[in-house]
């Protein structure tokens, strides 16, 4: 880190950065934000889609724009290392107040999970063998980084893409899993169950999703030359993210699957 | 895209909409704020008229439920939060711990255009169909049965949500990693250490706020049963997520605040601030000590016992860190050669009405004074001194104080010192006289009142007005002196601090060199 820090500071640039690409983020957003309102407030799904849609059309080009944009300075201060542990904090405390919401609604409930809930659920045995998909996942990329450590970028490349496919694996299982439940009856609305379990399971599958986001576009870099030993950082941030929402999995595995179950 | 010094790009509107530089941007989180604040004003002014009577005046009831919910939203997620976390913030953290921006720039321009996008949904909330009659809390069941739009209100929240998590990263990890050498933490300015603790109960609270208004989303338009106790919900819960965050954020406001305070009291007291240390640990107590209070506003709820005593007595506590910042002061004062320059004026008078919100607070931790002043017009006077009006004074003296520093050019101290006096009158009698209408059982949040109350009322109307006024004489101030004001040098205050040493306005890349730290920012007395 010292050493970073002081050539962050000798480098002299006197030249103001300018950049298009957070403003167009943010009217992005609001896109998507209005989308989602005209489709759901004022009732006009397929005109909420089309602006929604361009919302998610225009985030994407943003988000290509800037990164080619923060990878043609040939510097890198390293500081996202730092940022994402930081970051990382900030999710605990997202879900912290989910699980503590959970707790909350369990612990005066006569019976938990409630009477109507149907027998099966939650289904425990699906989950077990999707942990053991995700899990191993964590094991994977940590040998993506230490081939990119060693220089070897194919060895790499080949560990991450397995950790992409374990991952989707774990994303399309819990799919199955949660269609078959609606099939059985168990939805949102059953009871205060269904609600935190399609919530939590959820929020942690869109974490899942951004994890494995994260590695593609890191792929794609990657193939294109721009990862290397000497510019690990984003590699690095999304290693820690990878196995904090690892960790995390099993928290929702021992408190929405396996607690209900005995 | 790139701009050198003598470059056509470097002004113009581009420069401004596309900037990355931490200076600028703090200059727009600061307009956008201000724009904010006049709006409320606005809904205030009217409020006030309403009550010249105890009937109906010029709006019914349901333009005031609206009224008083933008009035109070607007108030603390568009002007008092980010006017430290987006303007103070982004102008002071590179200056004062030497660096040339923050950790990640384009990030930071993020924030603010996403406080904008934010900032747009709300003036939508205003005058688009299914108006918000929420309050400013939002809570459940009425949100989800009122009618309004509920979305522009989660929208909203979610959008400063995710503006004030990518700046509590950003400013965590500058002041975590860019410090310049010799920076020690025993040489931050307190500011600085004010912003820490800031950022810190942002990023542990808001997600959990975001939390709470996604679920709110999630019963209103995809049929989930959080908050609907007829299937196993409990409204109850979503009352605990929103002051989990809620309560923490006026530490957002007042962290940042007492640094302001220490720092214009330490320069024109000419002295030390006095017990430094004891300052910053201060700070960092009421950091974490503020994430357990917040069954205090649920103490007629329904909460268990042992949970409302244990939080009551914190709360209590809280009052001690709190207190040894005002002794802290006082001390610093003393005996000092005291310049009554504005900003010092104006950080006088935050003392002044920080005491008396803070002592009337005290008696609200009190379980049994709340169970009779919760939900009263008691209360809305309280918080007016202790965060509203306490704290709109601080924001004015960080301006004026700092002023000449991002403007290059001076305030008009005259008119600033007139616009003090009209601010701390006009706040002693637009909330004075509602004290004692909420100690008499009259709740909060009523257009009308019985006709035993016109005469507090009336009061507090005039006082209402006097207050307006002297906001709005701030307001002409700034605007003039930013264009019109003389010009001024690199230290007029001949303050101690970093940001002093660098030319005003700073270029955009702060410092030529680098500096090399040697000593503390209130080094008085030592030449
Ligand atoms: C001239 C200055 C101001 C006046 C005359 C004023 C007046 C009022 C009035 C009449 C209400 C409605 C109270 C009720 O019916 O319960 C109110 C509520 C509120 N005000 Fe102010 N206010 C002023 C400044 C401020 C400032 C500077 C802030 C914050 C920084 C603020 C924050 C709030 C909040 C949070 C509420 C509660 C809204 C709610 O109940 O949902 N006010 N104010
Ligand atoms: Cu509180």
């Amino acid at each position: 880190m010292t050493n970073e820090k002081t050539t962050s500071h000798s480098i002299k640039h006197h030249e103001a950065e300018l950049s298009v690409w957070p403003p167009m983020v943010g009217l992005s957003s609001l896109l998507m934000i209005f989308g989602f309102m005209i489709a759901f407030q004022w009732k006009l799904p397929s005109m909420g889609m089309l602006v929604g849609g361009a919302g998610v059309v225009m985030l994407i080009i943003s988000l290509f724009g800037w990164t080619s944009e923060v990878y043609k300075s040939s510097f890198e201060a390293g500081l996202s290392k730092t940022a994402i542990i930081v970051f990382i904090l900030s999710e605990v405390a997202l879900f912290g107040g989910l699980f503590g919401g959970y707790l909350y609604n369990m612990f005066p409930a006569p019976e938990w999970p409630p009477i109507n809930t149907p027998k099966d659920v939650p289904p425990l045995g699906t989950a077990l063998i999707l942990s053991v998909f995700l899990l191993s996942s964590s094991w994977t990329i940590h040998k993506a980084e230490a081939h990119l450590e060693e220089g070897n970028t194919g060895g790499f490349k080949g560990w991450l893409f397995l950790t992409i496919l374990l991952g989707g694996i774990f994303l399309i299982g819990q799919a199955v899993e949660w269609s078959s439940l609606i099939h059985e009856g168990f939805n949102v609305s059953t009871n205060s169950f269904g609600t935190f379990f399609y919530t939590i399971t959820g929020f942690h599958g869109s974490h899942v999703l951004v994890g494995i986001i994260l590695q593609v576009f890191i792929l794609i870099i990657a193939s294109r030359g721009r990862i290397n030993r000497e510019r690990p950082t984003i590699v690095r941030a999304c290693g820690y993210y990878w196995h904090f929402v690892d960790g995390l999995w099993l928290l929702v595995l021992s408190l929405i699957y396996v607690l209900p179950s005995y | 895209m790139e701009c050198s010094a003598h470059n056509k790009k470097c002004s113009g509107i581009k420069s401004w909409l596309f900037t990355t530089d931490h200076k600028k941007i703090a200059v727009m989180y600061l307009t956008v704020s201000l724009v904010v604040f006049v709006l409320a004003l606005a809904l205030a002014a009217v409020m006030k008229i309403e009550h010249w009577s105890g009937g109906k005046d010029i709006i019914d009831a349901k333009t005031y439920n609206v009224f008083f919910t933008i009035h109070g939203a607007g108030m603390i997620l568009w002007w008092i939060i980010p006017v430290f976390t987006g303007f103070f913030a982004n102008l002071l953290v590179p200056l004062m711990i030497g660096s040339r921006d923050v950790a990640f720039p384009r990030l930071n321009a993020l924030s603010f255009w996403f406080f904008v996008a934010a900032t747009v949904m709300a003036v939508l909330a205003l005058v688009t169909p299914g108006r918000l009659d929420i309050g400013w809390t939002g809570y459940p069941p009425y949100s989800l049965q009122s009618g309004s739009n509920l979305s522009l209100y989660v929208f909203a929240v979610h959008m400063l949500g995710a503006s004030s998590l990518a700046s509590a990263v950003n400013f965590i990890t500058t002041i975590i990693t860019m410090r310049a050498p010799g920076m020690t933490w025993g040489r931050l300015n307190l500011t600085i250490w004010g912003i820490f603790g800031a950022n810190i109960i942002q990023l542990f609270g808001i997600p959990v706020l975001a939390g709470a208004v996604t679920l709110l989303l999630f019963d209103k338009y995809l049929g989930t049963n959080f908050y609907n106790a007829a299937m196993g919900g409990s409204s109850m819960l979503y009352q605990h997520l929103f002051w989990f965050y809620a309560h923490p954020a006026v530490y957002v406001v007042a962290l940042p605040a007492f640094g302001v305070i220490s720092e214009i009291v330490s320069t024109f007291s000419r002295k030390k601030i006095y017990g430094y240390t004891s300052m910053a640990i201060a700070i960092m107590v009421i950091t974490f000590l503020g994430f357990d209070v917040w069954i205090h506003h649920l103490f007629t709820k329904g909460v268990e016992d042992w949970a409302r005593i244990v939080q009551s007595l914190l709360t209590i506590m809280i009052g001690v860190p709190t207190g040894i910042k005002v002794f802290n002061w006082l001390a610093t004062m003393h005996q000092g050669k005291i310049e009554f320059r504005s900003p010092m004026l104006y950080a006088v008078g935050f003392i002044t009405m920080f005491v008396i919100g803070g002592v009337t607070g005290v008696g609200n931790g009190l379980i049994s004074i709340d169970l009779h002043v919760h939900d009263t017009w008691w209360l809305v006077a309280h918080f007016h001194f202790v965060l509203s009006l306490a704290m709109t004074t601080v924001a004015f003296a960080g301006i004026y104080y700092w002023f000449p520093k991002f403007t290059g050019r001076l305030y008009n101290e005259r008119l600033a010192n007139i616009s003090f006096w009209f601010i701390l009158i006009g706040a002693i009698f637009a909330f004075g006289p509602l004290f004692e209408v909420g100690l008499k059982g009259m709740p909060r949040r009523y257009w009308a009142y019985p006709h035993e109350f016109t005469g507090p009322f009336r009061v507090s109307v005039v006082g209402g007005y006097i207050l307006i006024i002297g906001f709005l004489l701030t307001l002409i101030n700034i605007i003039r002196s930013a264009f019109k004001g003389e010009r001024t040098t690199a230290n007029p205050w001949n303050a101690k601090s970093l940001e002093w040493t660098i030319p005003s306005p700073p270029p955009h890349y702060n410092f030529e060199e680098i500096p090399v730290i040697t000593e503390g920012p209130y080094e008085f007395g030592k030449k």
